[in-house]
């Protein structure tokens, strides 16, 4: 049983965290995991939508989010904290982007930062899970497709169609239905006519 | 018993559904203003969650470490957790446990069946607290007739009678292992010392004292540990162990955001538990200052008389 | 296949050396050192030659607190009883900076005539415990100590 280390606060995430990490098959040991993982912090809050390997995204995910929370729980005039934005954003306009634009961003969330979504995989090839790993508020099209009566949708406008040509069928049905009748209707009447 | 459990359960749902019910119908026929200020009020509290590290329940992380839970999520357990940290206000109820660290100089006086009086003081530096909840145990070191004594104490124990504090401080690190490797007077206390009494409403003072180890061999690389209180550490080492101290370096760990997590209890559930216990906790402090206060009018009375 | 080969063989390589802590069990050939003010004892630590462990009377063959133990002494055969162990021990029971013994006799009576480091209060119930009617009397031990801790 360990004591918790209570010389720092930090605030929780919003995300499941596995209760050990994931060691991301690295020959330089640690240090090269962190060095990979700072590469796709990097990216994700550059490009905000980034598609890669599961495993590396979900322990990229982690990190992104205790950035993020870190900078809106300190603010940038916290050194500390700034040194943490210099160490795992490459590109140093991107912290710029973290501290101005990010942060307002997610102040007042209630959600987790990110979202991870799986992504299909090759049909062919190496049997990698692969993911979409995005900031939430970005500027791209959603990609989830919550609304399911969507006319849009290729089932739905499939269905329309298929719908369609039964109705067709049917009323072409029920108007051959009735001509018949009406025929037979006249040629009863002739024949009473006839008899009379 | 199940059944009728169930069913309750059921009752229970279909009533908590009627008059969540009743509720909404009530807020739909409030007029709409209300709701507005409701909004501006959520709102406020949102932004004013930004400086929640002021909040001073969170101080007592540092006084009542134990209270914590273990970080691990495997080794999580809401019940147990809640069950252990009852126990621990009721046996702080029954003897006084002052609030002490890594670096103050203890006096425990312990019940002890194998002692001839049967009871078993012991003073000594505080080297190492661990372990959280029930099992949180500390370590007494001294130096007694040139041989140095290592005792540990689980800090519930119910054979422990007194723990008295005799020197209230910290030192400069979080363990203090290279004691045992120290020169013998680093961790040498007499037996009779007498309490310190610091005056109130002071910070607990850090002291400054670098200790001097004794030639190799030691029992760890303390070179390699980054260690503040030790002043003579270079002497002792040759060129191959600054080589490999700095092989063996590693700077890039403090930047592991996700490391620091996995060994803190954020604050979300720090909050939570220290509201359960912080009113207690807060009461038992304020008794037990009334009871110094009192001692310390009545002490210099007895030596007038 | 090879790689995985080349994985195993650098793993073992990686783990030929013990990153376990250390211990500091008092078993066969330990050194230990002598706190009584006996002759022989005296001289062999002043001379830097402390005693070696040939035996210790348990079935484990690993020292606990108040275990009897066989060592060479200056080329002589000596019974002694440890008295303190720098192995960690349970909670409330000393753990000392070196491992201590006191040297007796076939009897149990201690060689010297003062201990002159304490030594734990546990040893008292387990010397009594250990102590038979007609056989050795472990207890004579507890006599010339001068401290308990």
């Amino acid at each position: 049983m360990n004591q918790a280390d209570v010389t720092k606060l930090v605030s929780k995430l919003r995300i499941k965290v596995p209760p050990k990490h994931r060691r991301l098959s690295c020959p330089e040991g640690p240090e090269g995991r962190l060095n990979k993982l700072r590469k796709t912090v990097t990216g994700l809050i550059k490009y905000e939508r980034i598609e890669l390997n599961y495993y590396r995204g979900d322990e990229a995910r982690q990190y992104a989010e205790r950035l993020i929370s870190e900078a809106i729980n300190h603010g940038d005039c916290h050194k500390p904290t700034m040194e943490m934005a210099d160490f795992w954003l490459l590109e140093k306009e991107l912290v710029h982007k973290l501290f101005k634009v990010l942060v307002p961003r997610f102040e007042n969330s209630n959600s987790a930062y990110t979202r991870m979504l799986k992504a299909p995989k090759p049909a062919y090839g190496r049997y990698i899970d692969k993911a979409v790993l995005e900031l939430r508020g970005n500027p791209y099209p959603s990609l989830q497709n919550k609304q399911t009566n969507n006319r849009q949708l290729l089932q739905n406008i499939l269905l329309d169609a298929a719908k369609y040509d039964y109705r067709q069928a049917k009323y072409a049905e029920m108007a051959e239905k009735i001509e018949k009748s009406e025929e037979s209707s006249s040629v009863k009447t002739t024949n009473i006519e006839h008899n009379n | 018993m199940s059944l009728v459990f169930s069913k309750s359960f059921d009752l229970f749902k279909a009533a908590k559904w009627i008059l969540r019910k009743d509720i909404r119908s009530c807020l739909s026929s409030l007029p709409e203003k209300v709701e507005k200020t409701n909004a501006d009020e959520d709102k406020m509290t949102r932004i004013g969650r930004r400086p929640r590290s002021q909040n001073p329940m969170l101080e007592y992380r540092h006084i009542y470490p134990e209270f914590l839970p273990d970080p691990n999520p495997n080794w999580r357990n809401s019940l147990r957790e809640k069950l252990e940290r009852a126990d621990m206000l009721e046996r702080r109820k029954q003897i006084d446990i002052p609030e002490f660290y890594v670096g103050s100089i203890l006096a425990v006086t312990i019940s002890d069946p194998h002692a001839q009086g049967k009871t078993n003081r012991f003073v000594g530096i505080c080297i190492e607290r661990k372990g959280c909840g029930l099992r949180a145990e500390f370590t007494l070191r001294n130096v007694v007739d040139h041989q140095g004594v290592e005792v540990r104490y689980e800090l519930y124990d119910p054979t422990i009678q007194t723990i008295q504090v005799l020197r209230l401080e910290k030192r400069l690190d979080d363990k203090l292992y290279y004691l045992r490797d120290a020169l013998p007077e680093y961790s040498t206390f007499p037996v009779d010392m007498d309490p310190e009494i610091l005056p109130e409403g002071t910070t607990v003072p850090v002291n400054p004292v670098q200790v001097k180890l004794k030639p190799r061999p030691w029992l760890e690389r303390w070179e390699r540990q980054e260690l503040k209180g030790v002043s003579n550490i270079e002497e002792h080492l040759k060129e191959k162990d600054r080589v490999r101290r700095e092989l063996r370096k590693t700077p890039w760990e403090k930047y592991d955001l996700m490391k620091q997590y996995r060994k803190t209890v954020p604050i979300e559930d720090q909050n939570e538990i220290w509201g359960e216990v912080y009113n207690q906790l807060q009461q038992m402090r304020m008794s037990t200052k009334k009871t110094a206060r009192k001692r310390v009018i009545t002490a210099p009375k007895s030596q007038l008389g | 296949m090879l790689k995985t080969f080349l994985c195993n063989f650098s793993n073992n390589i990686s783990r030929s050396f013990h990153t376990s802590q250390c211990l500091n069990e008092v078993r066969l050939l330990s050194r230990l050192r002598v706190v009584d003010n006996s002759d022989i004892g005296k001289r062999a630590m002043a001379e830097g030659k402390p005693p070696k462990i040939i035996c210790v009377y348990n079935k484990q063959r690993v020292g606990l607190i108040g275990d009897r133990v066989l060592v060479a002494i200056k080329g002589q055969k000596k019974k002694g009883i440890l008295v303190g162990l720098k192995q960690t021990q349970k909670t409330k029971v000393p753990k000392f900076d070196s491992n201590n013994v006191v040297l007796i006799d076939d009897n149990g009576t201690p060689l010297g005539t003062r201990i002159h480091v304490p030594i734990p209060t546990i040893l008292r119930t387990i010397l009594k415990e250990r102590t038979h009617a007609k056989g050795a009397d472990y207890t004579k031990l507890l006599g010339i100590a001068t401290r308990f801790v």
